[in-house]
């Protein structure tokens, strides 16, 4: 399987209209472009963007469409590439092949950067500076004016959950907390694409939680949120869309529902009919025997009142129906598997 | 502000908080007051004339200088070297080079960050020990401001040629390399000394050389002349082979190509970081 388009309109269908109209052109705007002259333009539109180091291709041919507005999970194995795509994005690496636009302007377009927030997987900061100073730092950087300074910081602090903290010095901060700080950097100055490399790599139970809520809060003023990640249960609580990638390779890109509704899973418990009756209802999908129960595996979840109309013209009596949706740890190691 | 200024005072700053300055500082004035009891000594030793006195007490503080100098330009490298390459390891500069600034204004923000401590480290170690020295023996150096300037050039020409590696080599072999250079520019130099003494061109030549490719010696001759008083250049009959004595001011030419040098190996060093992929 080379690649899965799970939903009609899916971003897949889209970015293959968009390749053959050409990158610029898709986006709406000429390179340079100020992002925000041209807003109607997708978060992010890749085509054939690659990059390779030597003989090893990191990213192979990776076409993809982030909408604005949207929180898309871009998530793969360790090593699939990930990381490379997040630094093309941005500008730190420079692809070797295909193209790519970042709000309407090309990789790594200086003014681009300034709508963009980016908490880099290898996360650290400035330790003898205080987390104020360290946040004070990106608003002269982004250049936002210096009466919004203390409330950018204040509400980024607010955010993180690092309100009392706000005076100590980065060195005296653990791993999670230089993580939640890095969450407060990249949210400051509101920007319209906010790009979290494994954002919760260091945090706990409460850290991760408190993630996803900022996450959902970003989605709700209207924030893309690219999210870069192998927790899949990350993914599977906030994400709109994901693309899964493996050897730099895109093997699947569409909805989440459209991904775990496409195929399912379920539990039937039924009497009256004798021994192995189900091998005439094969269609449905594949049948196997758990203790008392029948267990369909692959059935499309439309379909499901089909068989179960099946099984009672067959003179079966129907005890309990159990439909099973694929988590998406189940779906993802399946689409793995399937290269 | 401008994005480079920012960049310059963050590392003042960081600079600052870890205590760089105030332990050179620190350092500086213990040596330099150990050193007061031995100009003292010498300015006021019975056994030399006041002439004898006169020309020990600059050369002693030629070779004062030329330790001080050794301290400055390797501070120079020990401070540039983590720069870049230790930040881009721990992950600091990704933030901050995905901000809307140019990498050249991340690293000339540096540059000039460093510089400026440099500048004040130099103007204190020349400012105490010429005070000292006035104080115990009477004797200041003709010209004590461009003695001051051409130490600063000489630690100023490490940092920048350490900041350029740094782009691309660790901080620990960056260090290791400045420490060499300067030994081998050094080293250049006194070659170059002895070969105009007992007139062996191809020594000459290699001195020669070596002040075009580190002008680090240069720099130092430079401001050996400006510490030798005009009796004691009088006497440079039997001090050509002497690598602590300069027999003239630097020529502009050579000026000129110190300052073409600091601008190729700073155009250098902005190339590379940017050409870098993090």
């Amino acid at each position: 399987m080379s690649q899965a388009n799970w939903a009609e309109g899916t971003a897949v269908e889209r970015s293959a209209v968009d390749g053959e109209a050409g990158l610029h052109g898709a986006a709406g705007s000429s390179p340079g472009t100020r992002p925000s002259q041209s807003a109607v333009s997708p978060a992010i539109h890749t085509v054939a963007l690659t990059k390779r180091f030597g003989a090893t291709t990191a990213v192979n041919s990776l076409s993809m469409t982030v909408e604005r507005g949207e929180v898309f999970g871009f998530l793969g194995p360790n090593g699939a590439g990930k990381t490379t795509v997040v630094k093309l994005l941005l500008g730190l690496a420079r692809p070797t092949g295909g193209d790519g636009l970042v709000l309407g302007a090309p990789l790594g377009d200086r003014e681009a950067r300034r709508q963009i927030g980016y908490l880099p997987e290898l996360f650290r900061f400035q330790a003898l500076l205080t987390a104020r100073e360290v946040l004070r730092l990106h608003c002269r950087l982004l250049a936002l004016p210096k009466h919004a300074w203390e409330e950018e910081v204040g509400s980024a602090l607010l955010t993180v959950g690092l309100l009392k903290r706000g005076n100590d010095r980065v060195g005296t901060f653990s791993k999670g907390m230089q993580q939640r700080l890095g969450l407060g950097v990249a949210l400051l100055g509101t920007p319209a694409l906010v790009v979290l490399d494994e954002p919760t790599s260091a945090l706990d139970p409460v850290g991760r939680h408190d993630v996803r809520e900022i996450i959902r809060g970003l989605r709700d003023r209207g924030s893309t949120v690219f999210l870069n990640t192998h927790l899949l249960e990350e993914a599977e609580h906030v994400c709109d869309r994901v693309a899964v990638i493996d050897k730099g390779t895109a093997i699947a890109t569409g909805s989440l529902d459209a991904l775990l509704a496409r195929q399912s899973t379920v539990r039937l418990r039924v009497g009256g009919l004798g021994e192995g009756w189900w091998s005439e209802l094969g269609r449905f999908g594949r049948w196997r025997r758990q203790g008392e129960w029948n267990v369909v595996e692959g059935i499309d979840p439309s379909r499901i009142a089909d068989l179960v109309d099946a099984l009672v013209a067959r003179g079966g009596r129907v005890e309990a129906v159990i439909p099973e949706h694929q988590t998406l740890e189940a779906r993802f190691l399946e689409l793995l598997s399937e290269r | 502000m401008n994005p480079t200024l920012i960049i310059a005072s963050l590392t003042i700053k960081e600079a600052v908080r870890r205590r760089l300055l105030l332990a050179f500082l620190s350092i500086t004035v213990v040596v330099v007051g150990l050193s007061a009891w031995g100009f003292d000594r010498l300015a006021h030793s019975q056994s030399l004339t006041s002439g004898e006195s006169n020309l020990a007490v600059p050369q002693a503080l030629i070779l004062f200088m030329f330790m001080l100098s050794f301290v400055l330009a390797l501070s120079a490298s020990a401070i540039a070297a983590p720069s870049i390459s230790s930040e881009l390891e721990s992950g600091v500069l990704m933030t901050v080079v995905t901000r809307p600034i140019r990498r050249s204004e991340v690293l000339i923000g540096k540059w000039l960050g460093l510089a400026a401590l440099l500048a004040g480290y130099a103007v204190g170690v020349c400012v105490l020990q010429f005070a000292v020295v006035r104080i115990v023996s009477g004797f200041l150096p003709p010209n004590p401001v461009l003695v001051c300037v051409y130490l600063f050039a000489e630690g100023a020409l490490l940092l920048t040629l350490s900041l350029l590696l740094s782009t691309r080599l660790p901080a620990i072999a960056v260090g290791v390399i400045g420490v060499a250079v300067f030994g081998a520019g050094w080293l250049g130099g006194v070659v170059g000394s002895l070969g105009t003494a007992f007139n062996i061109s191809a020594l000459r030549t290699i001195g020669q050389i070596g002040r075009f490719l580190l002008p680090t010696d240069g720099l130092w001759h430079a401001a050996i002349y400006y510490l030798q008083p005009a009796s004691l250049i009088a006497e440079d009959g039997g001090s050509r082979q002497n690598p602590f004595y300069a027999q003239g001011a630097p020529a502009w030419p050579y000026l000129l190509w110190v300052a073409c040098w600091f601008l190729i190996v700073l155009i250098a060093a902005v190339a590379s970081f940017e050409r870098r992929e993090l």
